[in-house]
C-alpha cells in the first residue's frame, strides 16, 4: 500500500494550548481515512493541519506532514491547498456566483482563462460530484438556490475542479438529510478511486460505512489507528471499544 | 439512549436464557426416558416445543430491532449475532428432543440393546454438553466453552462405535433390524444434539473473543487460509 501522507510527531497549538500531541499516521493513497473522537479531541485541527489551515486561525504546528515525501509544513500554503482540497461541514457556495462560476472559481484564481477548457473542467467536476444531471440545465442560476445536499456536492465539484490529490472533509454530511447523506457517501466511495480522502465525522455509522481506515483521537492523542473493520469489530484498546460502542464521549 | 440499549440487550439475554431452560428441560426429559425406559416422561415434550418456537421468533424479532435501531458495534454486535445463531441452535435442539422422544417410544421394547450399545452414555454426554453450553452463555465462560469443543469429539467417537454395534446386531438377527434402525436414527439425533451444543460454544467464543473457531480443524487439515 502506497502512503500518500505521512504524518510524524505532529503537535498543534493554539497559543500555549497543545491540541494535538505527537500524532503519527500514515495515510494510504486512494483510501478513505476517517477521524473519529469526541468533541474537542483535535479531529478538525488535525484536518486543518493537513492543508495549513490551522495557521490561518492563529495556530502553530510542530512535526512533519510529508505529502508524497515532501514536507508540506515548509511549503507555500497556497500551493499546499491546491493539492489538498477541503470540504466543510456547512455547504458554502459563493452566494453571488452562478453554479458554473462556483465550480470555475478556483480555476480562475489559478490563472485558467480558456473558456472551452474551463467549461470542460466544470462539466467533468460536476459529473464527478454526481451533480451534473441535476444542474446541467441551470448552470447560470445561483448556487444558493440549490438544496443543502446539492450545495455540498457543488462545493465538492468546486474542490475537484482544481484537481487536488487529497480531499479533506470536515463532517461533510452532518447538516444534510439522509438521502443527501447517502449521495455524499456514495460519492466518497467513487472519489477514492482517484483521490485520497480524509474525513472527520461524529457519525460512527458513517465512519464505518465509508472509510477503509479509522483513527480514534482523544484529548489530542491518537489512541488507535487501524483498518475500519478492525476498529468497529474488535479494536485493540478498551478505550476505543468504549467510544465506538457509545459508552463515552 | 445507552441505558435503553442496555435494557434491550438485557431483555434479549433473559429471553434466550428462558428459551434455553425450556430446551434443556425437553432434552433432559427425553434422555431420562431413554435411560429409564419410562415413556411417560416423553409426554409434553412435543407440546413444549411450541413454546420454544415462540421464543425463537420473539428473539429473532428482538435481534432485528436492536440491529435496526441501535446499530451496535464490537462486542455488542457480536453479542446480537451470537444470540441469533444460538437461538437457531436451541430451536433445533428442541426439535431434536422431540425426535428423540419419538424414537424412545418406538424402541421401548429394545431395552437390552439400548443398554449394551452405549447410547445412554452418549446421550448423557450430549445432555451434559447442552447444559454446559447454556451455562457458559449465562456466565460468559470461555473455559467452559472450550471444554465443550473437546467433548464433541468423544460423542462423535461413541456414535461411530454405536453404529458399528447396531449394524452388527442387525446382521446377526433379522428380527432386530427395526429396533436397530430406530436406534441408529436415535443415536444420530443425539450426535446432532451434541453438535448444536458445540455450535453454541463456538458462538460464545466468537462473542467473547471475536474469534471464529468453527471449522478451524478442517481448515487447518486442508491448509485453507482463513484470512477472510
Amino acid at each position: 500500500m502506497e502512503i500518500k501522507i505521512a504524518v510524524k510527531n505532529l503537535n498543534a497549538f493554539y497559543g500555549k494550548n497543545k491540541v494535538l500531541k505527537n500524532v503519527s499516521i500514515d495515510i494510504p493513497q486512494n483510501k478513505v481515512l476517517a477521524i473519529i473522537g469526541p468533541s474537542g479531541c483535535g479531529k478538525s485541527t488535525f484536518l486543518r493541519c493537513l492543508n495549513r489551515m490551522h495557521e490561518v486561525v492563529g495556530g502553530t504546528v510542530q512535526g512533519s506532514i510529508m505529502l508524497d515525501g515532501e514536507d508540506i509544513t515548509r511549503k507555500d500554503p497556497v500551493l499546499v491547498r491546491r493539492r489538498l482540497g477541503m470540504i466543510f461541514q456547512k455547504p458554502n457556495p459563493f452566494p453571488t456566483m452562478s453554479i458554473f462560476d462556483n465550480v470555475a472559481a478556483g480555476l480562475k484564481y489559478n490563472g485558467k482563462t480558456d473558456k472551452k477548457e474551463t467549461a470542460e473542467i466544470v462539466e467533468k467536476s460536476l459529473k464527478q460530484a454526481a451533480l451534473w444531471d441535476e444542474v446541467k440545465d441551470s448552470l447560470e442560476q445561483s448556487g444558493i438556490n440549490l438544496s443543502g445536499g446539492q450545495q455540498q456536492r457543488l462545493c465538492i465539484a468546486r474542490t475537484l475542479a482544481i484537481q487536488p490529490e487529497v480531499i479533506l472533509m470536515d463532517e461533510p454530511a452532518s447538516a444534510l438529510d439522509p438521502i443527501s447523506t447517502t449521495k455524499i457517501e456514495d460519492l466518497i466511495f467513487e472519489l477514492k478511486k482517484n483521490y485520497t480522502i480524509v474525513i472527520v465525522t461524529h457519525n460512527m455509522q458513517q465512519a464505518s460505512r465509508v472509510s477503509d481506515f479509522t483513527a480514534f483521537l482523544y484529548m489530542g492523542e491518537l489512541i488507535e489507528y487501524d483498518a475500519t473493520k478492525k476498529i468497529f469489530t474488535s479494536p485493540e484498546l478498551k478505550q476505543t471499544e468504549d467510544y465506538v460502542r457509545g459508552r463515552f464521549g | 439512549m445507552q441505558e435503553h440499549f442496555s435494557q434491550e440487550i438485557e431483555n434479549l439475554k433473559t429471553n434466550l436464557i428462558q428459551m434455553a431452560s425450556l430446551v434443556d428441560e425437553q432434552a433432559e426429559k427425553a434422555i431420562k426416558a431413554l435411560e429409564t425406559g419410562d415413556i411417560e416422561l416423553c409426554k409434553g415434550i412435543k407440546s413444549k416445543d411450541v413454546d420454544v418456537d415462540i421464543f425463537d421468533n420473539k428473539i429473532q424479532s428482538q435481534c432485528e430491532n436492536i440491529l435496526a435501531l441501535f446499530q451496535p458495534v464490537t462486542i455488542d454486535l457480536r453479542f446480537v449475532i451470537a444470540v441469533m445463531m444460538i437461538n437457531t441452535q436451541l430451536e433445533r435442539c428442541g426439535d431434536i428432543s422431540v425426535n428423540i422422544a419419538r424414537r424412545v417410544k418406538k424402541t421401548a421394547g429394545a431395552r437390552e440393546i439400548i443398554k449394551e450399545s452405549q447410547i445412554i452414555q452418549m446421550a448423557n454426554s450430549a445432555k451434559e454438553m447442552l447444559k454446559l453450553s447454556i451455562d457458559c452463555f449465562i456466565h460468559s465462560s470461555i473455559d467452559t466453552a472450550n471444554s465443550i469443543l473437546i467433548k464433541d469429539a468423544e460423542v462423535d467417537s461413541l456414535n461411530k462405535q454405536i453404529f458399528k454395534f447396531l449394524v452388527q446386531k442387525m446382521k446377526t438377527d433379522a428380527n432386530l433390524v427395526e429396533d436397530c434402525a430406530h436406534l441408529i436414527v436415535l443415536a444420530r439425533n443425539i450426535e446432532r444434539l451434541a453438535d448444536h451444543a458445540t455450535n453454541i460454544a463456538e458462538n460464545i467464543i466468537f462473542y467473547l473473543e471475536a474469534n471464529i473457531v468453527a471449522h478451524k480443524m478442517k481448515f487447518q487439515k486442508r491448509n485453507i487460509d482463513e484470512d477472510f
